[in-house]
């Protein structure tokens, strides 16, 4: 069940106006499904994971809060990087 | 002894008894995720699999549900742009705090799948509650809508199934139950109802009455002092619950069930019997106050004389859809003649306040007893009203039926009802209908206004019929089922007695026949004042009937002109209830010890 592989983390800026709210949530979760590797994301000392909605909404992520994407599998890289596109984007009307 | 931590035995608690009897069983806790239950109860290890599977099925039940809805909305739909909140939603229902935590919380608490939803979704929601964010905090309501679609499935409330079956011997426990959740209840598994809330006249009481089930209310806190599973012993004559009962305590309550029981049987007697005062000279008649048409034969056999309150909404409740004319011309007809040539007074739909049928659609009201209910309801949704009135216009020409229209507050109403109920004789003549065309007309008295002006409502109907309950409610402003303000609805207030005298003088000086239907009349401490005021047309409880006639056939109308003498020279309500409950007490002390002493406490 565990992933080898080395493990890699990246601190990130949630930059759309609601914070991490439930459509990002969402998408997160639906994105990260395709993903094989263990994706958390840590915010003040609390790691969720990534895969839950739950989760990532009980992180109570607000707007300019600061978050680390911790992954460890084969695909970790690519899977940060779909985290940063998804938290990083400015959505004028999020809901 | 008993099985739960707590290890006290014979823990003594105090409320109203509102439903006589003596129950011992097993506690079942309920409690209200918005309007439908969530039952609680105790499951054995090997149960444990069957419970979880309950669970899953009822989470894929849902998931599929969400993601027909999803498939339906067009993208140019306005809500195209955020079907995603019902993906957010399908992807709570797979989340594993609440899949996996609700899974593991059946096996290690060992309780129903209900339960453990209901305590898996407050958890979530408690934590999110600590959030400071409003927006996220929000999110709060998400997860619980999820959490009830499930509760839903698995109560099997999408289809017809009433509420989850309880194990036998249950006995209820909760903060507080709608008339909706009491109509659903099956009476083969539940011996009594220990409730929070409610007083004497709360909805619950007057079901629970007629359902004959022991019932204990304003037990305040009672549903978080027992444990589901827990032995309880209900004595709904003195309202007293005791919770862990030792083998001694049970043994007594055994004793007790028994000369209950035995007491009833020698009451019954006295339901064969004519209600006519001891002089011979004020014959009474007693109906009975019903909801269900399974109710007649139980009626009958109390010794009712027909049906003075046919409450129609029941028809309406618990159901998606509005009962046809046909369903409703079967039920109607049924009761009427089941009852002929005894009279059978059908109340028009009175849905609304605490008793609204979700298939109306009402939007929510923020004070719905003074909202859209009653004949405000009908006369706002002619289709409904005429429906109803098609089905007891054609039923009635099977007996002997009478209309009454409840809340009338105005003659305007009145008038615009009436105008409603010949245009359906004149539909129902063209079409060639059997029919009863002339069909007795009367109000319901509820509304402190229709009281006032009953004088000019008296000329436009047949009778009148005073509703105390609500009229009450009205009169003294105050809502029944609040716990904090009960204590001063009281039935012997000198304005309800004043107004209730009003109202018999007019109906005297203008020639038409008054009565009672309210639960005032089924309380002996209230019928030597009804007499005295000459009421002689009284509808009740069918359980209270035996007892009403046992005391007229004691009594003589110059005892009961005294009593109502000396009654309306007290200027207050408790001394009012003091004097004639000390009268009851000695008159019949053995009834008032058996049957009475808890309920009027």
């Amino acid at each position: 069940m565990t992933c080898d592989g080395e493990v890699h983390e990246k601190t990130m800026t949630i930059g759309n106006q609601l914070g991490l709210h439930a459509r990002v949530a969402t998408m997160m979760v639906q994105a990260m499904r395709n993903f094989s590797c263990h994706v958390t994301v840590v915010k003040d000392g609390v790691e969720v994971d990534a895969k839950s909605v739950l989760g990532l909404l009980l992180l109570a992520a607000t707007p300019g809060s600061q978050i680390l994407v911790r992954a460890q599998g084969p695909d970790s890289v690519k899977a940060i990087e779909e985290i940063r596109r998804l938290v990083e984007h400015q959505e004028p009307n999020a809901n | 002894m008993p099985d739960s931590n707590n290890n006290r035995i014979n823990i003594l608690v105090k409320g109203i008894g509102v439903s006589g009897g003596v129950a011992i069983g097993q506690a079942v806790l309920v409690e209200r995720l918005t309007s439908e239950l969530a039952p609680r109860w105790i499951i054995n290890a090997e149960d444990v699999p069957r419970e979880v599977q309950r669970f899953e099925e009822a989470v894929e039940t849902a998931v599929d549900r969400l993601k027909t809805i999803k498939n339906h909305i067009q993208p140019q739909h306005p809500l195209g742009n955020h079907t995603y909140i019902l993906d957010t939603h399908i992807l709570l229902l797979q989340d594993r705090m609440f899949y996996e935590g609700t899974k593991k919380y059946i096996a290690s608490e060992l309780v129903n799948a209900e339960w453990a939803v209901a305590e898996v979704v407050g958890k979530i929601t408690a934590t999110f509650d600590t959030i400071e964010d409003e927006y996220l905090k929000e999110r709060a309501r998400d997860i619980y809508f999820v959490g009830e679609r499930v509760m839903r499935n698995l109560m099997g409330l999408s289809s017809q199934t009433k509420i989850h079956q309880m194990p036998p011997n249950s006995i209820i426990i909760s903060h507080d139950l709608s008339p909706a959740d009491t109509a659903q209840i099956k009476r083969e598994s539940v011996l009594a109802f220990a409730i929070d809330m409610g007083g004497r006249t709360s909805h619950t009481a007057i079901m629970a009455r007629s359902l004959k089930i022991p019932a204990v209310t304003g037990l305040e806190n009672i549903s978080h002092r027992i444990q589901a599973g827990d032995k309880i012993v209900v004595d709904g004559s003195t309202g007293v619950v005791i919770v862990h009962p030792d083998p001694d305590t049970i043994f007594r309550y055994r004793e007790r069930q028994e000369i209950y029981r035995k007491y009833q049987e020698s009451l019954m007697t006295f339901g064969r019997l004519p209600a006519v005062t001891r002089d011979g000279s004020h014959p009474v008649r007693i109906a009975a106050n019903i909801e269900f048409v399974d109710e007649i034969e139980m009626a009958v056999n109390h010794g009712s004389e027909g049906i003075g309150l046919f409450r129609t909404e029941y028809l309406f409740m618990g159901r998606q859809d509005l009962p046809s004319e046909d369903e409703q011309y079967e039920a109607y007809r049924q009761v009427i003649a089941y009852n002929a040539p005894s009279p059978v007074t059908i109340r028009t739909l009175d849905a609304g306040a605490d008793k609204i049928a979700t298939s109306l659609n009402v939007a929510p009201e923020s004070n719905p007893a003074l909202g859209m209910r009653a004949i405000r309801l009908c006369l706002g949704h002619p289709d409904l009203f005429k429906t109803q009135l098609r089905a007891v216009l054609r039923a009635a020409a099977h007996g002997n039926c009478r209309i009454m229209l409840p809340m009338i507050s105005c003659l305007t109403e009145l008038l615009a009802a009436k105008e409603i109920i010949e245009e359906v004789k004149s539909e129902l003549a063209a079409a060639g209908k059997q029919f009863q065309p002339k069909v007795k007309l009367g109000l319901l008295l509820e509304v402190p206004s229709a009281v006032a002006i009953a004088d000019l409502l008296a000329k436009e109907v047949d009778f009148f019929s005073i509703g105390t309950n609500d009229l009450i409610q009205y009169a003294l402003a105050i809502d029944r089922v609040n716990e904090h303000v009960n204590y001063l609805y009281d039935t012997l207030h000198p304005a309800v007695l004043r107004m209730i005298r009003h109202v018999s003088r007019v109906g005297e000086a203008r020639g038409i026949p008054v009565g009672m239907c309210g639960e005032m009349a089924g309380d002996p401490v209230n019928v030597p004042i009804l007499l005295g005021l000459g009421f002689a047309d009284l509808s009740m409880n069918p359980l209270a009937i035996p007892m009403v006639k046992k005391l007229i056939r004691s009594v003589s109308m110059d005892e009961c002109l005294e009593l109502t003498r000396q009654a309306f020279e007290m200027s207050e309500a408790r001394p009012i209830h003091e004097f004639l409950e000390a009268w009851l007490r000695e008159r019949f002390p053995y009834d008032y010890f058996l049957d009475y002493a808890g309920a009027a406490a």
